[in-house]
């Protein structure tokens, strides 16, 4: 046996216990969110079938879990959209004009996304409290925002420096101002980075759950990592069926998002990371 | 050259980065001064706010709990860090091999990322179950283990769920930056290298590692600092127990901002972040040394 069968053998069985780590606790939650009991392992494989957990998540009012649904939906749409926006904003000029202080303001940008959230969040809290932003989009949209801009400033900063000066030299011919160029000549040639920036955006601003936890209230404004994180039973008993069907609610458009666009979220990833 | 530039030219470039540097003013770096200076105030719900120095941090050096949090926080670091690297690190070399649904795999590794860490512990939660969930299936019906085992129970199993579930959600990270750093280096390096004879290992110490080693930082740089700050999975799996034994330096600040003793709270917040900013300062300068002697 040569080293080169040895080798396939040793990537075969790599591979497959790579799968079956990622993908088991997550195909168990698709499971147990189908089934009548959550307990089927314990009494030897009983399973049964059923849809009362997605009936019930999505029609038990008290639960909330449609409100805590859209609550995540806007706050994430909105924090990503002005996101790319203002990060797009600096990233042209970091690539493109004159600006004393780029390696500056690129270093402080990063140095602040190190810091814990924990030093941030009681501030905040206080701060939303005078503003009477508690409980509110607002409240949380902000924070959001500054929290995912480090992040996709460095990527946008990766793509702009990739796109050739001569087409905003063109512009500049041709007597745009660089507000012009910005909009009809940058933003939509960079339009796959600005995507694959956004759809980043969201996801960091859909998992999120510090900020939510302390600057959100109830469902008028609670997004749905805490309120499947706090989620209990009535009567002691953990709902756990209950759970998994939201959380498999949550996660699939995401996960169904993930692989779609697995290539523009890979890109964002390494340029956010590897980009020097 | 500084002359060329006008003031209507700078000023016109300030503008488009001024909403960036605003928001982040006074969402993030405000916050952090205000609780930096909170740190030295006694300041709990309706007592009156006194300056009181560096009394919240005296008090700190001789809190157990603090202590209990703070060694928990670095030994989780210490153990979670160098798993997720190192099995980051084997799931990019399986993906960099030809693989055949080789764009299906990675979409398989980058699941866990995308699931947020809060669902993701809910989920380990079940797992964990004491009664009928499938780490005590598994590990009975493989013989491992007689009696169910109370994963979230005791002190010991806890930190080791706490470490499993957390290299669950971030190997993915660590997987999907090393690979770009391992496409990065050309095919004629090995050829050459296996040209010349050298064999598996050789070349994985000789041509892997060290022009994988900029990546490498970059992801320890980033898991540290992620790691050192863990507070979603602690908050739904173990709520800092048993016995305070799981109680993370950001949830343990987390229980002061909950009780309002925002004085305290802050001083822990404060030293998380030193620790924090120590670190990356660190490992920045570890690179830039390593970057001067290649």
């Amino acid at each position: 046996m040569g080293e080169r069968r040895l080798k396939s053998i040793l990537i075969i069985l790599g591979s497959i216990f790579m799968i079956a780590f990622c993908l088991m606790p997550f195909l168990y939650m698709l499971i147990i969110s189908i089934s009548k009991n959550p307990d089927f392992l314990a009494s030897l494989g009983n399973f049964q079938f059923a849809s009362d957990n997605y009936h019930g998540i999505l029609t038990i009012k008290s639960l909330h879990f449609l409100d805590y649904l859209r609550n995540s939906i806007v706050v994430s749409a909105v924090s990503a959209f002005i996101t790319v926006l203002i990060a797009g904003l600096a990233a042209y000029a970091i690539t493109r004009l004159t600006l004393l202080g780029k390696v500056f303001i690129l270093l402080f940008v990063l140095a602040i996304s190190m810091f814990p959230q924990i030093s941030i969040v009681s501030y905040l809290y206080r701060f939303m409290g005078r503003l009477n932003w508690i409980n509110t989009y607002q409240g949380l949209i902000f924070p959001y925002i500054a929290w995912i801009l480090p992040l996709s400033l460095w990527i946008l900063v990766s793509y702009f420096s990739q796109i050739p000066r001569d087409l905003d030299r063109a512009g500049l011919v041709d007597g745009c101002s660089k507000w012009q160029i910005l909009r009809k000549i940058i933003f939509p040639v960079a339009a796959p980075g600005l995507f694959s920036t956004a759809l980043l955006a969201f996801i960091f601003a859909f998992n999120e759950f510090m900020f939510a936890v302390m600057l959100t209230i109830d469902y008028h404004s609670r997004t749905v990592p805490v309120g499947i994180a706090l989620f209990q039973g009535l009567h002691g008993e953990i709902p756990w069926g209950t759970i998994m069907a939201a959380s498999t609610i949550a996660t699939v458009p995401i996960v169904i998002c993930t692989i779609l666009f697995q290539r523009h979220i890979i890109q964002g990833i390494t340029r956010g990371a590897v980009k020097g | 050259m500084i002359k060329k530039y006008t003031l209507k030219e700078l000023s016109e470039s300030y503008a488009f980065v001024a909403p960036l540097i605003i928001f982040v003013l006074v969402f993030i770096l405000f916050p952090v001064i205000g609780t930096f200076l909170t740190s030295m105030f006694r300041d709990v719900a309706f007592l009156t706010k006194e300056f009181i120095g560096l009394d919240n941090y005296k008090k700190l050096l001789v809190d157990s709990r603090f202590w209990q949090s703070f060694q928990f926080t670095i030994l989780f670091t210490a153990v979670s860090v160098p798993l997720e690297l190192g099995l980051g690190l084997l799931f990019a070399l399986l993906l960099n091999e030809f693989l055949p649904f080789r764009g299906l795999l990675r979409v398989c590794v980058l699941i866990p990322w995308a699931i947020p860490a809060a669902i993701a512990a809910r989920i380990w939660e079940l797992i964990y179950n004491f009664h009928y969930g499938l780490a005590n299936f598994v590990v009975q019906s493989f013989g491992f283990s007689r009696e169910p085992i109370n994963w979230l129970g005791t002190s010991g199993t806890a930190f080791f769920s706490l470490v499993v579930s957390d290299a669950w959600k971030t190997i993915p990270f660590v997987a999907i930056i090393l690979l770009a750093g391992l496409s990065a280096i050309p095919d004629e390096i090995y050829r050459q290298a296996q040209v010349d004879g050298s064999n598996f290992w050789q070349r994985f110490f000789r041509i892997t590692l060290p022009l994988l080693r900029p990546v490498l930082v970059v992801a320890l740089l980033f898991r540290t600092i992620d790691a050192l700050r863990i507070f979603d999975l602690i908050y739904v799996l173990t709520k800092g127990g048993p016995g305070g034994s799981t109680t993370s330096l950001s949830f343990y600040g987390y229980k002061y901002f909950l009780v309002s003793d925002f004085g305290y709270g802050s001083a822990v917040s404060v030293t998380l972040f030193a620790i924090a900013f120590g670190l990356s300062i660190a490992y920045l300068r570890l690179g830039k040394f390593k970057e001067e002697i290649l």
